[in-house]
């Protein structure tokens, strides 16, 4: 009797010693909970389907996919669209920004408008694209494209404007040439906040990825959540959450890993 | 650098505001041309004058049987709503995470699911639960800020200078007066910015739900009258949304600079 609270005391101790057990201790009680909901029948089945129906359409989907489309067909499609978008506003806005941030007048002629784009919400204008572009793949991409595009001009322009007058001087005094002061000086000093903006841009990209397949679509993840809710297959619609959330979290985690690799000087300057 | 470029290039140079200028004059010029010139049609990019009437429209006629005006009106009722609740909940559950490790472990798994989760997906549900209309919207907009704002009084928590919380300690403060007048006001620079993450995010996702699950606001208005081809209220809409999204921002700013008026003065 005397060994229970120490016992305890030790499971404690054990597990706050290692939080990432704690985390797993508490997803599995969120599952427990959600389980047992479902198996008393608190809530109607219609509303909330079980871990078990999830699991069952998870398998079914794998197989038969979802109307046709199978589920490997559907996340390729949404990382496609997110890929395809996000890379055309890296290759587009970078260069923009750095110029932006380099020669004044540049940023004089463009900054209003990558700063009126940046805080519009990005249904705001699917209509419009849909209106100018039409409702194929190529209006998607575009959405996803002016989504990511002014964050990641915006932060590559502040990451040039972020470095220091001294150095540029320094290196031009030691006779450096523009070229060698944008390569060696302000090139790796502005690589920090043009990371930081390309991986918001990616979070921003992603979440508009299911506005950006909500009309005419045929395939991808946000499609099929869609889908699902017409037909009222809260199973689909849970599995697609479970899937999109566990791709948001490793997309976000392949941007630092990436980040660390490549801008592995930040923080020590 | 601009004073060096303008002695070794040694010419007179256009102040910016003045490149700006010529810049929105071109556009506008570049607008008139091709929508009164006839180069564009009036479906893909009304022109200034049947943008200005499609204005007029909506603010003397309405939209649907509601003003422009009562349809930002209550665009704005719901992001107020759903980022106060969302924000402040997000605010307590991300200080104690930052101050206690076995609160962090336990919800960190969630906060970061929910975080880059796109707020669409879990809206489907939502209206599956609550049907359509301001409890789904609401409940919609509070998961979208409380993320957010719960990272961001985290990693200000996590922030706090060691050595402060000791000194105040070794001064004799309780665990209170710590968290009052040495944690919380470090944090309190961290929340705002969250705060403002937040606005934004919740701002966007309240255009998608009403667009998707509603039949009044800003966001309803453009997809409605997109759906009848009306380019002119599409754009006025999509001035109108940009305009109070800037104006929400600035009124963040001004709060903050209120408040937290020692940010960045350590």
């Amino acid at each position: 009797m005397m060994d229970t609270p120490n016992r305890s005391r030790d499971a404690a101790s054990f597990l706050l010693a290692r939080p990432r057990w704690l985390s797993l201790l508490s997803v599995l009680a969120a599952f427990g909970a959600w389980w047992g909901i479902t198996a008393f029948a608190l809530v109607p089945a219609v509303l909330l389907p079980s871990p078990a129906e999830v699991a069952a359409a998870a398998v079914d989907i794998l197989r038969n996919g979802y109307r046709e489309t199978t589920l490997t067909e559907n996340i390729a499609s949404t990382l496609w669209r997110c890929g395809a978008g996000f890379l055309l506003a890296i290759v587009t806005g970078v260069p923009l920004g750095l110029a932006m941030g380099y020669w004044p007048r540049i940023r004089a002629a463009t900054n209003y408008i990558v700063q009126f784009m940046r805080p519009l919400p990005p249904l705001s204008y699917v209509i419009l694209l849909i209106i100018w572009i039409g409702t194929d793949n190529r209006s998607k991409i575009a959405l996803l494209y002016i989504t990511a595009f002014p964050i990641i001009a915006s932060s590559a322009m502040a990451g040039v404007r972020s470095v220091s007058q001294q150095r540029v001087q320094a290196a031009r005094a030691l006779g450096a040439s523009q070229w060698q002061v944008f390569r060696y000086v302000i090139w790796p000093s502005a690589m920090p906040l043009s990371f930081t903006g390309a991986r918001i841009a990616l979070a921003a990209a992603f979440s508009t990825v299911v506005a950006a397949e909500l009309n005419a679509a045929t395939d991808g993840l946000g499609w099929m959540v869609i889908s699902a809710s017409r037909f009222l297959r809260n199973d689909v619609i849970i599995l697609g959450i479970i899937l999109l959330g566990i791709l948001g979290i490793a997309l976000s985690a392949l941007v630092v890993a990436i980040d660390r690799r490549v801008v592995h000087w930040r923080g020590i300057e | 650098m601009t004073e060096a470029r303008a002695i070794t290039q040694g010419r007179p140079r256009l102040p910016e505001w003045a490149i700006t200028g010529v810049s929105v004059a071109v556009l506008i010029v570049a607008w008139v041309v091709a929508t009164d010139g006839g180069f564009v049609d009036d479906l893909f990019m009304p022109s200034p004058s049947s943008l200005w009437s499609g204005f007029m429209d909506l603010v003397v006629d309405g939209y649907k049987s509601r003003t422009i005006w009562e349809h930002a009106g209550l665009s704005l009722e719901r992001v107020l709503a759903g980022f106060v609740t969302g924000a402040i909940a997000g605010t307590v559950i991300g200080l104690a995470m930052g101050y206690n490790r076995v609160v962090e472990a336990c919800f960190s798994p969630f906060v970061e699911f929910l975080r880059p989760l796109p707020q669409l997906a879990y809206l489907v549900l939502l209206i599956v639960w609550f049907g359509i209309g301001e409890t789904a919207q609401i409940i919609l907009l509070f998961l979208t800020a409380f993320p957010v704002s719960a990272i961001a009084a985290m990693d200000g928590v996590k922030s706090v200078s060691r050595q402060r919380v000791q000194v105040a300690r070794s001064l004799g403060a309780s665990d209170w007066q710590i968290f009052r007048f040495v944690v919380f006001p470090s944090a309190l620079p961290e929340i705002f910015t969250g705060a403002r993450l937040a606005i934004g995010v919740v701002y966007a996702t309240l255009i998608a739900a009403e667009i998707i699950a509603g039949s009044t606001g800003l966001g309803w208005v453009i997809l409605d009258a997109g759906r009848f081809l009306r380019s002119d209220y599409v754009f006025v809409g999509i001035l109108a949304i940009g305009l109070m999204g800037l104006s929400l921002d600035y009124m963040l700013v001004a709060i903050e600079h209120r408040i937290v008026h020692w940010a960045g003065r350590y």
